[in-house]
């Protein structure tokens, strides 16, 4: 069943186009990925479907509401993670817990929050003494509090250091573990590769591409090179050419590099095996969701 | 209702951590202490000079500094996402910053009365008036400094940049009858001046003139309805 389903949607600032028919649905207890360089219209994309602006045309259902028309409802049962927000340096974690449970009719008890997301050591701590890896933490705990059944989480990892981010990675996780459904906007394609079960990739105000990240990858990566060398004195080309997937092989004494596309690296050693040769120094060239995005846009990836 | 008087408790205890709401309610009381201690009895002057000091800085620093910093910090947006609407933040803060300017009077009232034994006045009903017009005028400048200023360091700014002409005008650096004439008759017509000039007509007992009334309630309609026209969320 789809708890946010996103059709059409078309958004502009003062003439200028940043959202030209964005359609994309998100089923329930997946993380969905929305993906794409700065600017390139995912924050709008999420402030639309979470209610914070009104698109110029398009629908848009987040559990079967219209945002704009039943926002109070909406706000009842999605939890939002801002970018770039912040709290009052002197709001205590316990207090900021305490405050927001009381927004909602039927919140998560603010005290198991704490202990679930390893804040009760810190329950006392100001918010301006709190780490970026901390602040994150009260922040994923802060949009839980309403016990939602979406989280919208922005810009996570951004300014985090790399052992933070690669926490706060494990902690999206736990997320998806108890079975909220969350949708991730980011830039990083890392981020999105390990956490995301499918991503809709943005570019330019248009969805370029929809697909988990393991089929971006492979199916706009563009061709991939899979090497070996044999230890058995044979001709493989005949063998592997026809397989599927593979567009090439060449072969230089024991030496084999097969080109190909999607799949074809399992078919080629499924074969291999099956044929009893023996290989060594077995090496696929590993394409990434950074390949993908050159492939889709026709440019860089620039952050 | 839970939400708001959870609000209420926190949104005060985040006033009382403020070093900035200890120093308006300190500064005019320091003041009224070192003149009042060789003030005669009878003086009209010193206490609604303290008052509009107090006015003065919570109107025109902490008001503004505070509501301009929760929406830089995102604040208020981030409330927008909660059932809670973000003007209840609002309301809250303008409320609490009243109780704090209400309870820096107070305690000037009692220690002038009490302690220096300065005069005040017999009837309460006039100088009710005045503080009420009074505070609604300078409120309602720092709402637009508020909704004008892009961050709270900002509106920090243009208030300390304000307060001393607007404060000097009123007459609460100098008083007014040591000042040029002519620069203190254009400090009746800035609201803080008018309500040091209401004030005063107050203590000395005479009847009320009602050209600093209506100068306050004119300021109060027309600044307000610009602050709320130029007001942003985010």
């Amino acid at each position: 069943m789809a708890i946010i389903e996103v059709a059409h949607l078309r958004k502009a600032y003062s003439g200028r186009t940043v959202l030209d028919d964005v359609s994309f649905s998100v089923e329930e207890g997946e993380v969905f990925g929305i993906l794409g360089p700065n600017g390139a219209g995912k924050t709008t994309t999420v402030e639309c479907v979470e209610g914070l602006r009104r698109p110029d045309a398009g629908t848009i259902r987040v559990l079967g509401l219209d945002p704009a028309r039943d926002a109070r409802a909406l706000r009842e049962v999605v939890g939002v993670q801002l970018q770039q927000t912040q709290l009052p340096e002197n709001l205590k974690v316990g207090e900021a817990l305490d405050l927001y449970a009381s927004f909602y009719q039927a919140p998560r008890d603010w005290r198991e929050l704490l202990e679930e997301w390893g804040l009760t050591e810190l329950r006392r701590n100001r918010f301006g003494k709190l780490s970026g890896g901390q602040r994150q933490r009260l922040f994923i705990a802060l949009a839980l509090i309403g016990d939602p059944k979406v989280v919208f989480l922005d810009e996570l990892t951004t300014g985090l250091d790399p052992q933070a981010r690669r926490a706060t990675w494990e902690l999206v996780k736990r997320v998806q573990a108890r079975g909220v459904t969350t949708v991730l906007v980011s830039h990083f394609m890392d981020e999105v590769e390990e956490l995301c079960d499918r991503v809709a990739v943005i570019d330019r105000g248009t969805v370029v591409a929809l697909d988990t990240p393991a089929g971006l990858v492979g199916s706009n990566a563009g061709p991939q090179q899979m090497r070996f060398t044999l230890l058995v004195d044979t001709d493989p080309v005949p063998l592997l050419a026809a397989l599927p997937g593979v567009t090439a092989v060449d072969r230089d004494g024991a030496h084999v590099t097969v080109h190909g596309t999607g799949d074809f690296a399992t078919t080629v050693a499924a074969r291999l095996a099956q044929e009893h040769l023996l290989v060594t120094d077995l090496r696929i060239d590993q394409r990434s969701l950074e390949d993908a995005f050159i492939a889709l846009t026709g440019r860089p990836f620039d952050h | 209702m839970h939400a708001l008087a959870k609000l209420t408790t926190v949104e005060t205890k985040l006033l009382l951590r403020e070093p900035g709401s200890l120093v308006s309610v300190l500064i005019p009381l320091f003041f009224l202490i070192v003149f009042g201690a060789s003030t005669p009895k009878n003086d009209t002057v010193l206490l609604p000079m303290g008052m509009a000091i107090a006015v003065g800085l919570i109107g025109l620093y902490l008001l503004p500094t505070t509501l301009a910093g929760y929406r830089e910090r995102g604040i208020l947006r981030r409330l927008s996402t909660t059932p809670v609407r973000p003007g209840y933040l609002l309301a809250v803060q303008l409320l609490l910053q009243l109780v704090l300017l209400a309870a820096a009077t107070a305690l000037q009232l009692t220690v002038a009365g009490g302690v220096l034994g300065i005069h005040l006045p017999a009837r309460a009903l006039p100088v009710v008036l005045v503080c009420a017009l009074g505070t609604a005028a300078m409120f309602a400048v720092g709402l637009l400094i508020a909704a004008l200023a892009p961050n709270g360091r900002a509106a920090n700014g243009i208030g300390v940049l304000l307060y001393f002409p607007m404060a000097y005008l009123a007459g609460l650096i100098q008083p007014v009858a040591q000042m040029p004439a002519n620069l203190a008759r254009i400090g009746e017509f800035t609201p803080l001046g008018a309500f040091r000039a209401g004030l005063h007509q107050a203590w000395s007992g005479q009847a009320p003139d009602l050209l600093p009334l209506v100068l306050l309630a004119v300021y109060t309609v027309v600044i307000s309805a610009v602050a709320a026209r130029c007001f942003r969320w985010e």
